[in-house]
């Protein structure tokens, strides 16, 4: 009887350590790698095989779980385009030329390895349930399946930083498991307001030999926005948000 | 004294460190930017065609002929508070087999009023991009035509006093917003737009609806008769859109000619029509396929008797010197049978391939157009490089195919190419 409750006991102590809620523990990742709503600056370099480089900057805009608009600052051929992104539906609009086209996740508006999906990314706990949970030394490793088949990649592997509760690296892969694309993150940065997170995101992909991006952060700032904001007509205002 | 802070992030990436200057994203009140293009193009011409004939009657520029295009487009704008002023001018320099000739036209120049994310108000010369067609739209009503073989290019607007109202909801509606429009007609003030000394009433209602894109839109006023119409725009899967367009135009008005030049006119209620998809390929690939019904189009049969009296006016022109009836057919060209589309059924396809061969900004496209009631068709290979920050190269050819008295085979040029270099600034 001793022993048996003896059993008990270490089962009850060893428990939380295994009974991590990987629901939660994404929720935690997400709103530790931006606030629920926010604005923030960015900077994508597609770098080509021979070194040759492009960079684009944007200004984003994100509320909740399903509402984010892009807008592009730079370069000047870009310069006025905005992206918008409700749940499932894209567009893209282009200033002087016509109205919102819908685009899908799979593009990329700025070529390189980035696609619209990594550009307008929502919460990933909006977009995938947590499969698997490991623990590798210290670092958390997630399997995630997408909830839809209408989001960009079908399983992802996020591996986690265990104290931090921020990702470290990303694999992004279909429903066979090939690997479409690999995001690390680094430079974990205080971008103030107690937002606290890596500020270089790298990415590099085997369908892109040869290829890598860069995306930059700037300026990240917990901000509330009216629904409005997130609308086709407002589109070709989304620079009136810039303060 | 104005401190300027400028503050650099640097990062170390693949072993390369990278800079984001955040005074490239310090708001400033003003802004300047546009492009500046130069674009040549060579044209292989058509004598037999009938629109070679309305246009070179009188002097014979040999097989080929060479034109120098060179334009920019320069916007600026400045805001301050809840107003911001909006110019888009473009000027374009050409050097053709004709001479030298020069433009300067405002496209766009609108003030704004921004009380609130939900609603702006826009006084000014503007366009409206009614419709979700991608060569054509038809629900267009307060714009002028798109050119299906160049349907990105930017178009001069109307003036007009607009204003647009959004609300944001939970559930199955998501979004619905409004767009009020007046449109004045008068002796100088959207004088081409129709019937002049009329006040013009259009609007828009946009909805996004179960994950659907839907516009109802009316216009009435006396300037152009009354039309009402809806498009819509949906997603059946990720990598497939589904789009359409309806317009219902009342009393439509339409001149036609016969073989001996007798111009009479028919009023008719007339229908547009479009349907189209867009489908992106897993080897990135986007596809665009358009159907267009133009009611307000001439039938095969109409066409066919304006180029027989266009070849008729030009003979009788060539044997006797008298220009009558062949200015009788210049003046009809200038209407609607020099509409850019001007038949009943039309097809288009783009296929455009992007980054092939693993080079990152190269867009190989090839585009064609058929007038499905004549079966003549352009087909437009292109090859786009923008690989080059703000430079945008484009070698683009076009080839018209079709039997005699059909919409292509009667193109002046049977064939062109092109070369657009842009820089953007």
């Amino acid at each position: 009887m001793k022993k048996i409750l003896m059993c008990l006991f270490a089962l009850l102590v060893a428990a939380p350590a295994y009974a991590i809620d990987g629901d939660e523990l994404l929720k935690q990742i997400d709103r530790n790698l931006n606030p629920e709503s926010y604005e923030m600056y960015r900077k994508i370099i597609n770098i080509e095989p021979d070194g040759r480089k492009k960079e684009y900057t944007l200004f984003s805009v994100k509320k909740g779980d399903d509402k984010v608009v892009a807008l592009f600052l730079a370069p000047a051929s870009e310069k006025g385009r905005s992206t918008l992104r409700l749940g499932d539906n894209m567009w893209l609009y282009i200033p002087n030329v016509g109205k919102p086209v819908r685009i899908t996740s799979l593009q990329s508006v700025v070529g390189g390895v980035f696609n619209n999906s990594d550009i307008l990314q929502l919460d990933y706990a909006a977009e995938y349930d947590v499969e698997k949970i490991e623990e590798t030394g210290n670092e958390y490793l997630l399997h995630l399946k997408a909830k839809t088949k209408t989001v960009a990649y079908d399983r992802i592997k996020l591996w986690a930083d265990k104290n931090k509760k921020l990702p470290t690296k990303i694999e992004c892969l279909t429903e066979a498991s090939m690997l479409i694309k690999t995001l690390y993150f680094k430079e974990v940065k205080d971008f103030g307001g107690g937002i606290v997170r890596p500020s270089v995101m790298e990415t590099d992909s085997p369908l892109y030999q040869g290829y890598k991006s860069v995306m930059l952060f700037a300026n990240i700032k917990k901000k509330e926005f009216k629904d409005e904001v997130f609308t086709l007509t407002f589109m070709p205002n989304i620079e009136s948000l810039r303060k | 004294m104005t401190v300027v802070v400028v503050i650099l992030i640097s990062s170390v990436s693949f072993g390369e460190e990278y800079e984001f200057d955040l005074s490239e994203i310090e708001k400033k009140p003003y802004h300047i930017g546009g492009y500046i293009e130069f674009r040549p193009a060579f044209f292989w011409l058509d004598k037999d065609a009938a629109l070679y004939k309305l246009r070179f009657f009188n002097q014979d520029e040999g097989n080929t002929i060479e034109e120098y295009n060179g334009n920019i487009q320069l916007e600026g704008s400045y805001e301050k508070g809840i107003a911001r002023l909006f110019v888009l001018v473009n000027g374009n320099l050409t050097y053709s087999y004709q001479g030298w000739s020069d433009s300067l036209d405002l496209y766009e120049g609108t003030l704004s009023l921004k009380p609130s994310d939900s609603l702006a108000i826009d006084l000014g010369k503007k366009v409206q991009k009614w419709g979700k067609g991608y060569a054509w739209n038809p629900v267009a009503f307060v714009d002028r035509l798109k050119d299906p073989e160049e349907p990105d290019l930017a178009r001069e607007g109307f003036w007009m006093a607009s204003a647009d109202y959004i609300k944001s909801f939970d559930g199955p509606l998501k979004t619905l917003s409004m767009t009020p429009v007046i449109l004045p007609v008068y002796e100088h003030i959207n004088d081409d737009f129709g019937k002049i000394n009329e006040l013009n009433v259009a609007g828009r209602l946009y909805l996004l609806l179960y994950d659907t894109d839907i516009d109802l839109m009316f216009l009435t006023g006396g300037s152009r008769t009354p039309r009402f119409g809806f498009d819509f725009s949906r997603n059946i899967i990720t990598n497939l859109e589904i789009h359409g367009e309806f317009a219902y135009i009342n009393n439509f008005k339409q001149k036609t000619i016969d073989e001996q030049g007798k111009v009479s006119e028919s009023k008719f209620d007339a229908k547009s029509y479009l349907l189209g998809v867009r489908y992106l390929a897993e080897t990135d690939t986007t596809f665009i396929l358009e159907y267009y019904h133009n009611g307000t189009g001439y039938t095969q049969n109409e066409i066919e008797t304006f180029f027989s009296f266009v070849n008729n006016s030009y003979e009788t022109y060539l044997s006797s010197q008298n220009r009558t009836s062949f200015t009788k057919a210049q003046n009809l060209a200038q209407g609607n049978y020099s509409k850019v589309n001007p038949m009943r059924d039309y097809l288009y396809l783009r296929v455009t391939q992007k980054d092939p061969f693993n080079i990152l900004y190269f867009t190989p496209a090839l585009t064609g157009i058929m007038s499905l009631n004549d079966g003549s068709f352009s087909l437009s290979p292109e090859l786009t490089y923008a690989g080059i920050t703000n430079l945008e190269l484009r070698l683009k050819a076009t080839a018209n195919v079709g039997q005699n008295k059909s919409e292509y085979g009667e193109k002046p040029s049977d064939f062109r190419l092109e070369l657009r270099a842009r820089y953007y600034f």
